[in-house]
């Protein structure tokens, strides 16, 4: 047995209520790679800052080849060998693929030597087996392009400790085997890698060796051969996962209320094809990059489709505008609640208002404040928003309350079809199942809605029928019977069983 | 609307220093106080804080413009070329303004539709409208005005207050009205906080930039218009330099340059501050050139105080 | 052909637009006006291009790093002004010194704003705008709005203009355009061949990303203001040496013209990407089209501001359109050899 390149030695991290690590300890060792799994919110990413110097832990210890060191910043564990890539890559858009892959070298000297770049990056990427133009601008390469060349540049640092931080996140199936083979190529030059990854799949295909995290402590470190699905999900959730979701089997539908015929947006997505019922739950299942979310954001008239028909309330209509779609009765919750979802430093009734403001207008578009306050009050109540008063600022709520004020934003708005993406994503257990309550609810007062959720679990146990995307294209429709996670699974890495 | 809650305390800044000004000026001259030197002291920069206000509206939305100091020197040379050219006055008044509406949304196209950034097409404008206003009247200057034209922009109107005071005083309302207590001010914040965010909720955002630069656009050509009145007479260069006291004004008073907060409270201090303060500066035998120094220093300063606050208090958190 | 198009990256194509451009304004005005094209055209206005091309040279290094400096025609004004009075007090001042004085000034105050932004992290567009009051002011002040007469300057200041590095028949390289053209070659290399002129657009690309890689983000950016200044010191000797003479207003609206010269030049306005080299034929575009619409009998010259307003938004849209049109190009190139290696 070699010595572990990286070794986490009893650290203990705390953000000012939370506990965000807890007495965890790890070990890498070189040619190996090391799932790293749990929940949103068990320590991971707290973790990672810490092993590439972002963050300090506040007890334990970091050793490096078995000598106790001290990570103080980035530029420091890139000298000892530590890289990181994310989902999101870092590269300078405007630089081209060379230059950045040797950007941040410290010793090549005053001057920069194009040619020798050129052709140092040549070997690099193709050592690595990726086929990439070293002259491009970094900009115009795909995400998993980019993600690539973060890869080179590691190895250009001599990296010794790789940490992917749920890399596969927006890649296509092809892309994410293309990143495997990378990762595999490492492990023969004896890189230790931490993989952080939500899609166990992937976990089982690549791993050596996994570490369960739950509310930031260590549960349990494995090899591979002894690892279940099963008992993967039950560290990570600490209970059995059946009794959290309850079917929705044998759900009465009413009349067509959204129907679409071959929607397609040029290098988009393409050929989406579905009816829509009152009282109906549509999930959209998929990986992440099926483009599921905007197939949402042409319903909701952002990006509007390029052709096909959409049809409401069996009128064809046209909807280019947010405007328009909300005069339609169609209501879009955005899976990034901070981005685009909510206006962070406005108070919670403003957020709630925002959309349907026009309903709180009076003489010369004063707004009517009392009734404004009145209709955040009503949603207070209704949803259970926790918060000491709706003159809060948004941001200062949890993710769940944060989530309860953008389905009030939305549901004031009276829609038709509400389409959630991602609607329990980053938020905790006890508000998800809140969450899950109310849209069944809404359902069953006849409210077509569209699930979009990457939890295949959930999307199962919410949805009457299941529409499978992957990378643009629609797979097939499922419905209730055939509910597993097999079939949808295989559907959404690509093997076409046709429409049920 | 108050939505950071240091906003409040900005402005409780903003009027321990305008305290601070008027005390310092009651002692420097005894008629500070009377309202003739009040309304005097406005008259004379009427047509910049005119302008203030619908700046402060547009940065909060998160944009700039440049443009308006020419504007204002382009609609009054267009005011002076087409009474030259025998039009009649209240047709000329009528076709400055239009220019203003329109100028302002040649700006508005190239912001909202071609999508670029406010501040390079505004500056671009900034250098264009002057150009124009050049081409109308070249070197000259026109002073072919009617009385009643002249009278309106000198002599008091109702009561003692002239007339261009009176419009401001109509705009304060209406600034103040839009934008604290309608749908539309507060959709101007949201763009301003994150344009994203209004989009995804449903707001037309191309529509209230749009409606802004043209707002803009046609309060400037007003100012204009009345600058014209006041001095009886047009010139190529009018207003030159304007724009950088107007934003300081804005800037002053606790509008962030990045948008999304401020309140037109914090920028009515603001414009009193800066006309005490060159008021007292005169009065201290100050020129003017060294006025527009020292309103540059404020205007970096309005800056930097509240950056080192927000340090400060990090700090302090950070410690405890 | 496609290996040809792929090494063509959008920068230099843009360049040998830019380059097009000045041969068809070029063309345009030669047909129009008499006896446009000669030396003499050139001699003309070889030193009005030397001031803005020192100026956009300048401009190009703050605005890479997502900055802008509007104080560059104050600065232009403080340095001819008091290089002007220097030398008409100390008439046997080297021609060597005044130069130097001139850079120093700029990049003192350079340093100013420099400072203010790098370091109190205040936005450059308001501690420029700033400056570019303080400093017109601290002229004024210090001037007591006295001119600095051509009679009180040293002849060879006059006679700088006319004097050649060297001759050839009737081509006469010219020290002024001597000096410009060193200084723009010499930050084209830097920009390209240094990891300091690299990190500029590091910074300006991706600044989390240049402070994660260990860059001296402040650093880095409180240089480029003083090379910024430096730069627009030297242009104000050039100023000095062109009009002759030095009046408070010396420089006011070049600030103007330097941001329209880098934005013409197809220097990205949030920073990042852009040449020297576009910003030196940018400036070069727009005074040409300026010094030109003089000769123009028939155009009046109060044309010029308003067509260089629509020149810098026609060059920035289509730079912007383009660029578009560009990226999802490459994308979709990309996406078809993806389906073609499956």
């Amino acid at each position: 047995m070699n010595e572990p390149v990286l070794e986490v030695q009893n650290v203990s991290k705390r953000f000012d209520m939370t506990q965000a690590l807890d007495d965890v300890s790890l070990k890498l060792f070189p040619g190996q790679i090391h799932a790293l799994v749990g929940e949103n919110g068990a320590g991971k990413s707290t973790l990672i800052k810490i092993l590439t110097g972002v963050q300090q832990a506040d007890q334990g210890g970091l050793l490096l080849s078995g000598n106790l060191t001290k990570i103080e910043n980035a530029q420091k564990a890139q000298t000892y060998g530590i890289a990181a890539i994310y989902q999101e890559p870092m590269v300078f858009p405007d630089l081209d693929v060379a230059e950045n892959i040797f950007i941040s070298h410290k010793d090549r000297g005053f001057f920069v030597r194009w040619d020798q770049m050129y052709s140092e990056a040549k070997i690099i990427l193709e050592n690595l087996g990726v086929n990439i133009d070293v002259r491009a601008t970094s900009s115009g390469l795909t995400l998993a392009a980019q993600q690539s060349v973060e890869i080179a540049k590691a190895i250009s640092l001599n990296v010794k400790v790789l940490i992917m931080d749920e890399p596969t996140a927006s890649l296509s199936n092809h892309e994410v085997n293309q990143l495997f083979r990378v990762a595999r190529n490492l492990k023969e030059k004896n890189v230790a890698i931490l993989f952080i990854s939500h899609r166990l799949d992937e976990v089982f295909e690549i791993a050596d060796t996994l570490t369960v995290l739950r509310d930031g402590q260590h549960i349990s470190t494995n090899p591979l051969s002894k690892v279940t699905k099963e008992s993967l999900i039950k560290e990570m959730v600490g209970r059995e996962v059946n009794e959290f979701y309850s079917t929705r089997k044998g759900k009465k539908l009413g009349k067509s209320v959204l129907s679409v015929k071959k929607l397609s947006k040029e290098l988009i997505f393409d050929g989406i094809e579905f009816e829509l019922n009152q009282g109906e739950i549509l999930g959209f299942a998929g990986l992440v990059g099926s483009r599921r979310t905007d197939v949402g954001l042409a319903l909701f008239g952002i990006n509007p489709v390029d052709s096909g028909t959409i049809e409401i309330d069996k009128k064809p209509v046209i909807i280019d505008s947010p405007q328009q779609a909300q005069k339609l009765g169609v209501a879009y919750l955005s899976e990034d609640r901070r981005q685009l979802g909510l206006a962070m430093p406005m108070a919670i009734t403003t957020n709630i208002t925002l959309p349907s403001l026009k309903k709180y207008l009076g003489k010369l578009g004063i707004i009517n404040r009392s009734e404004e306050k009145k209709s955040a009050s009503e949603f207070k109540n209704r949803l259970q928003i926790k918060t000491p008063s709706l003159l809060h600022e948004v941001g200062k709520l949890s993710g769940g309350n944060q989530q309860k004020v953008m389905l009030s934003k939305w549901l004031n708005t009276h829609p038709k079809i509400f389409i959630l993406d991602e609607p329990t994503r980053g938020i905790d257990v006890g508000t998800k199942v809140e969450v899950h309550t109310i849209i069944k609810k809404l359902a069953d007062e006849g409210m077509a809605i569209i699930f979009i959720s990457s939890d295949l679990p959930e999307v199962i146990a919410m949805s009457d029928r299941i529409l499978v995307m992957r990378e643009g294209r629609q797979m097939g429709i499922v419905e209730s019977n055939n509910f597993t996670q097999e079939t949808i699974m295989s559907l959404a890495m690509g093997e076409n069983i046709g429409d049920s | 609307m108050k939505i950071l809650k240091h906003l409040k305390s900005w402005e409780g800044f903003l009027a321990i220093i305008l305290l601070v000004v008027v005390i310092v000026n009651s002692l420097l001259s005894e008629s500070f106080l009377s309202i003739e030197n009040q309304i005097n002291l406005f008259v004379l920069s009427i047509e910049k804080v005119i302008i203030a206000l619908i700046m402060a509206k547009i940065i909060i939305n998160a944009e700039i413009d440049l443009s308006v100091a020419s504007m204002m020197g382009l609609s009054a040379c267009a005011l002076g070329w087409f009474v030259e050219s025998g039009m009649s006055m209240t047709m000329a008044l009528i076709a400055s303004i239009t220019i203003g509406a329109v100028g302002g949304a040649f700006n508005g196209f190239w912001i909202t539709v071609v999508k670029l950034p406010s501040l390079v097409v505004t500056l671009a404008m900034l250098i264009g409208f002057r150009g124009l206003a050049r081409v109308l009247i070249g070197d000259r200057s026109i002073k072919m005005f009617p009385q009643w034209f002249e009278d309106l922009g000198q002599q008091p109107f109702f009561w003692n207050i002239p007339f261009s005071v009176m419009i401001f005083i109509v705009l304060l309302i209406c600034v103040v009205i839009t934008l604290e207590y309608t749908g539309f001010g507060r959709h101007i914040y949201t763009i301003g906080i994150n344009q994203n965010v209004a989009l995804y909720s449903g707001i037309n955002v191309a529509r209230v930039k749009m409606l802004l630069f043209i707002f803009s656009g046609i309060i400037s050509a007003i100012a204009g218009i009345l600058y014209a009145a006041r001095l009886g007479t047009v010139r190529g260069d009018m207003g030159l330099g304007f724009e950088l006291d107007i934003i300081t004004i804005v800037l002053l008073g606790g509008v962030s340059i990045f948008g999304g907060s401020g309140s037109i409270y914090g920028v009515i201090l603001s414009i009193l501050i800066v006309l005490y303060l060159r008021n007292g500066m005169s009065l201290s035998n100050i020129t003017g050139h060294l006025q527009t120094g020292v309103i540059g220093v404020l205007l970096i300063l309005s800056v930097l105080i509240p950056n080192v606050l927000e340090n400060m208090k990090k700090y302090l958190k950070f410690k405890t | 052909m496609r290996n040809i198009l792929k090494d063509l990256r959008p920068e230099k194509i843009r360049n040998w637009v830019l380059l097009l451009l000045i041969f068809i304004v070029l063309l345009g005005f030669a047909s129009v006006i008499d006896n446009y094209l000669n030396a003499r055209l050139f001699n003309r206005i070889s030193t009005s291009v030397a001031i803005f091309a020192i100026l956009a040279v300048g401009q190009t290094l703050v605005v890479l790093t997502r900055n802008i400096d509007l104080s560059v025609g104050s600065i232009v004004g403080i340095s001819a002004y008091i290089v002007g009075q220097q030398l008409s007090q100390h008439n046997e001042m080297t021609p060597m010194t005044a130069v130097l004085l001139a850079i120093v000034i700029g990049a003192l105050l350079g340093a100013f704003n420099g400072y203010f932004v790098a370091y109190l992290k205040i936005p450059a567009i308001i501690v420029t705008l700033g400056t570019l009051a303080l400093f017109r002011t601290i002229l004024v002040e210090y001037s007591d709005a006295q001119t600095v007469l051509a009679v009180e300057l040293p002849q060879w200041i006059h006679d700088l203009p006319r004097m050649n590095v060297f001759s050839y028949e009737r081509f006469h390289l010219r020290y002024v355009v001597a000096g410009m053209l060193i200084v723009v070659i010499s930050f084209q290399l830097i920009l390209r061949y240094t990891s300091f002129g690299r990190k500029l657009y590091a910074i300006g690309s991706n600044p989390e990303a240049a402070k994660l890689t260990g860059f001296a983000n402040q650093k880095i950016i409180f240089i480029a203001f003083i090379l910024c200044g430096a730069l627009a010191g030297l242009a104000g000797f050039i100023f000095l040496v062109r009009i002759g003479q030095v009046t408070v207003v010396a420089g006011i609206g070049f600030e103007l013209k330097s941001v329209a010269a880098v934005v013409v030049g197809g220097v990205n306005i949030f920073g990042g990407s852009g040449s020297v080299l576009g910003a030196f034929m940018g400036a070069v575009l727009i005074d040409l089209i300026e010094n030109s619409l003089i000769r123009w009998l028939e155009i009046s010259e109060f044309w010029r501001d308003a067509l260089l307003g629509i020149l810098i938004l026609v060059s920035v849209a289509t730079d912007t359109v383009i660029m578009k049109k560009l990226r999802t190009f490459w994308l979709k190139k990309q996406i078809q050899t993806k389906i073609d290696i499956q």
